[in-house]
């Protein structure tokens, strides 16, 4: 079994001689990464910067990002999990066929050439995208591809990171790791956490018509979603708290605008390595942070009376 | 006021042994006097301080981590389910935030020491842990593969890393230091490892394990900061290591230090077929050398997660087990590995760590230097320390649960011609007064005028581990908490921190090399006093004030 083998931005920075970005287009999506964290940097193990570091690219298509890689390597659509399967084969000398390796798009003499690679390298890491973690395969591909990261440490050091977006997702993920044990798709209605990703996910449960109200908190599922979620969201009283209008506003009954965090409220957002940073307001708002209005939301709702009575504090097992 | 009548009272910090006298406590704190209030009767019941932790992890970037690992996990152990006054949350092997207040508050703990933290994620570790109601807390920062200040110990430039110590215990709003795997876990940034106090550590000539040891504790001591090093030695879990461990102890001869779990650090043979306990010769040395202090680390049967800062130790453990592997490496300070594990009876390994981890607490002789810990999660979880309790007062239940091991454990270990109870007395020493004397907090543990009325009376009972399990009343701060197994309040902990001194000029001698190291801004590393919710600093030793918090 795999597992997440991963380290802080930093060590990208300082240590890392061989990067891999797989189903990722940083140059469009994380303009200051490169600069910032991976390709750019100088450091006491890597005094040349990007001269010390071999960058490698693998996505369905060649976009801005090849320009910044070494080598483009063009995976067949939805083959990312045969391909991933393919390296971890290859890495233990195991056999693979002629016809399955053609399956990805690729020669076996391309991705011999590129385990030589990572494993001459001092430090590896790979970096994935909603490119792989999105399309055929999902997680399974995410899976594969951690698992890989995790094998190659028999062999060299070697880490593996998702490139995350949407500002803080990082930090909801984190908060709700340590109060309810899950990072999303949790419900709370039976009084404590119960998770199940495709049942309690956002987008399942509006689909499914499961709610009699949604409140959305700095995020614009009117913009994404599918349209029966969306229709069902028009249905239900919807409360927007977001520093603009979005499209969920426009079929919202409630949008109160909020002070942007970051800019005009403070707080702390979540890298996508899990680093915490503070959020220092540059200027100051007319508006409330989303912070303030939940809490004084949850002060009112506190004076009704509680619609969960007759619970027990505790049940030792799980139904 | 409250006065609380009748109970047999274990105070080994007054050294009162099972003695029947009222308690009486005001304004959070035992009082000599009581004028009126409810009045509590205790008689026929065992009253004692409530428990201190000296060693766990319970807040974080790593627990976090393993949280996310064991999602399994969760679904099966009890739930708490939310009322208008408390929060719901999960037990299990990596417990919720508020699961875990209520769970230590709930055996009758009072104070817990959260003990590795990496001064870059410190500001996470304090979010989470202003997420633990009840129980008072503390944190320990992991600098023992701190590459700015072993970069000064190679440049011999040791009294400049002292200065940067001091400045990154106040970054991270910390109470002390915590070594892990010294040198080894800098190594495992490439992939490597330093197991003695003579290897070589990746990237430095001129310092090694045993360097850093014994200059950090030195440090420690000048900083005067209250709890000694807080060491993790090297070589964790390897069959054999008990050398490495006697060798970090003589290093060590001359300093104060803490040796956390050494359970994990006791073992002789040189393979995994022939490891076997050598608690006894550890024990002996560990007796006659009153520099030191130790938890056990004791390991109990059953699932948990394992969670450290040793990374490579876990690249291992990963590599022996196939489960799931977690690793985050941090950058300049520190590592951080998860893999679930299970201990067995029938696994000889497994069986060896279980009775080494009853052997020390009973064979180390003086219960105010050894304490009670499971290294939770990471021997197994806290919740469970009812049980190793009872394993140390009933030699019987010890030789029944020997039953269960492998016959060929035989000459493996010592525990069976171990006949030692531990009494009520050892108990409270060990799970209270003695964790809160080697912290330094001198108003915890202890049931004196004036002290902090955190105290845990207990039915008495026995069946200990029933007795343990299920206090009739806990006590925080001179509040009912828990009353016959109901939480009745859910009060927010203090966090105790210190702030060493340093000279005001270390920024600007660090900002070069924090910025060659780090990719975040200087001016936004350190963690800012107002996050710390009812933050109360202690003093250092050679700061003016007396003992006793301030704000």
């Amino acid at each position: 079994m795999g597992g997440k083998v991963t380290c802080t931005l930093g060590e990208v920075k300082n240590r890392a001689d061989f990067i891999v970005y797989w189903g990722g287009n940083p140059a469009e999506c994380h303009p200051r990464h490169f600069t910032k964290y991976t390709l750019m940097q100088k450091s006491k193990f890597l005094p040349r910067g990007r001269k010390d570091r071999t960058v490698v690219l693998v996505d369905i298509r060649e976009t801005k990002s090849a320009k910044a890689a070494d080598h483009f390597l063009q995976v067949r659509p939805g083959k990312d999990f045969e391909l991933l399967t393919i390296l971890r084969a290859l890495i233990k000398d195991q056999k693979v066929s002629e016809e399955q390796v053609a399956e990805t798009g690729l020669s076996l003499e391309v991705l011999k050439d590129l385990i030589e690679k990572m494993k001459a390298a001092k430090f590896g890491v790979m970096f994935f995208g909603m490119g792989l973690s999105m399309t055929r395969g999902k997680h399974m591909n995410a899976a594969a591809l951690l698992t890989l990261a995790a094998e190659m440490n028999a062999f060299t050091k070697f880490v593996a990171m998702p490139m995350r977006g949407h500002g803080n997702v990082t930090g909801a993920d984190v908060i709700m790791r340590w109060q309810t044990g899950y990072p999303f798709g949790i419900s709370l209605n039976r009084g404590y956490p119960r998770y199940n990703p495709g049942e309690f996910s956002t987008v399942d449960v509006l689909v499914r018509g499961d709610t009699d109200c949604a409140f959305i908190i700095g995020a614009d599922p009117g913009a994404t979603m599918p349209k029966p979620a969306i229709d069902h969201l028009a249905k239900v009283p919807t409360i927007v708290l977001d520093p603009h209008v979005t499209h969920t506003s426009r079929l919202s009954r409630v949008h109160i605008t909020t002070a942007p965090a970051g800019i005009a409220a403070p707080g702390t957002g979540y890298r996508m390595d899990e680093v915490p940073m503070p959020l220092k307001p540059a200027l100051q708002s007319p508006y409330p942070s989303d912070e303030e209005v939940v809490r004084r939301i949850r002060e009112t709702i506190a004076l009704r009376p509680d619609w969960m009575t007759n619970q027990p504090q505790m049940i030792e097992a799980q139904i | 006021m409250l006065r609380i009548t009748g109970g047999t009272i274990y105070d080994p910090a007054n050294g009162i042994n099972g003695e029947v006298r009222d308690l009486y406590i005001a304004d959070g704190k035992f009082s000599s006097k009581f004028d009126a209030g409810r009045t509590i009767d205790a008689t026929g019941m065992v009253i004692m301080p409530g428990g201190v932790d000296v060693h766990t992890h319970v807040a974080g970037g790593s627990i976090n981590f393993g949280r996310a690992r064991t999602p399994e996990d969760h679904r099966r152990t009890h739930a708490f389910i939310r009322s208008k006054t408390r929060r719901s949350g999960l037990g299990g092997m990596a417990p919720t935030t508020f699961a875990t207040g209520y769970l230590y508050a709930g055996m009758g703990w009072t104070t817990v020491n959260e003990a590795a933290v990496p001064v870059l994620s410190a500001r996470h570790t304090h979010e989470e842990l202003n997420d633990i109601p009840i129980v008072d807390k503390s944190s320990l920062v992991l600098l023992a593969n701190n590459e700015i200040i072993l970069d000064l110990l190679e440049e011999g430039e040791d009294e400049r890393a002292k200065q940067i110590m001091a400045w990154y215990i106040w970054a991270a709003k910390s109470y002390g230091v915590k070594a892990v795997n010294p040198g080894g876990v800098a190594s495992w940034k490439y992939g490597n490892d330093s197991k003695h106090l003579t290897s070589k550590i990746s990237g430095y000539d001129h310092i090694t394990p045993g360097t850093i040891v014994t200059k950090y504790a030195k440090m420690i001591d000048e900083l005067g900061i209250p709890h000694p090093l807080h060491l993790h030695c090297n070589n964790l879990g390897a069959p054999g290591n008990v050398e490495t461990t006697l060798e970090t102890m003589r290093h060590l001869e001359g300093s104060r230090a803490h040796f956390a779990h050494l359970q994990y650090h006791a073992y002789g043979g040189d393979d995994w077929g022939n490891m076997r306990s050598e608690a006894a010769r550890l024990a002996e040395y560990f007796n006659a050398h009153t520099n030191m202090t130790t938890d056990a680390g004791a390991v109990l049967f059953g699932d948990t997660v394992t969670i450290t800062a040793d990374g490579p130790w876990q690249h291992l453990l990963y590599k022996l087990t196939g489960r799931k592997w977690g690793n985050l490496d941090v950058e300049n300070e520190t590592g951080c590995g998860i893999v679930p594990y299970t201990y067995r009876p029938s696994n000889l390994v497994n069986a060896v760590q279980w009775a080494v981890g009853l052997e020390l607490l009973l064979l180390i002789n003086d219960p105010w230097r050894v304490f009670l810990s499971t290294d939770h999660p990471n021997g197994a979880c806290f919740w469970r320390y009812p049980e190793i309790i009872q394993l140390l007062m009933c030699a019987d239940y010890r030789n029944e649960c020997m039953a269960n091991l492998p016959l060929n454990i035989k000459n493996k270990i010592s525990l069976p011609e171990i006949s030692r109870e531990y009494t009520l007395y050892e108990i409270a020493t060990i799970t209270s007064a003695g964790p809160a004397r080697s912290l330094g907090l001198k108003h915890k543990g202890n049931l004196g005028i004036g002290k902090d009325a955190d105290l845990v009376i207990y039915h008495q009972d026995k069946d200990i581990a029933r007795m343990f399990g299920h206090p009739r009343y806990v006590f925080k701060g001179g509040e009912i908490v828990i009353e016959e197994g109901d939480i009745r309040e859910t009060p927010d902990g203090k966090e105790y921190l210190i702030q060493p001194f340093y000279e005001p000029d270390i920024d600007e001698f660090l900002r070069p090399r924090f910025e060659d190291r780090y990719c975040m801004s200087f001016e936004n590393y350190p963690v800012e006093m107002e996050r710390i919710e009812h933050a109360q600093i202690q003093k250092c030793t050679g700061d003016d004030a007396e003992d006793g918090d301030s704000q």
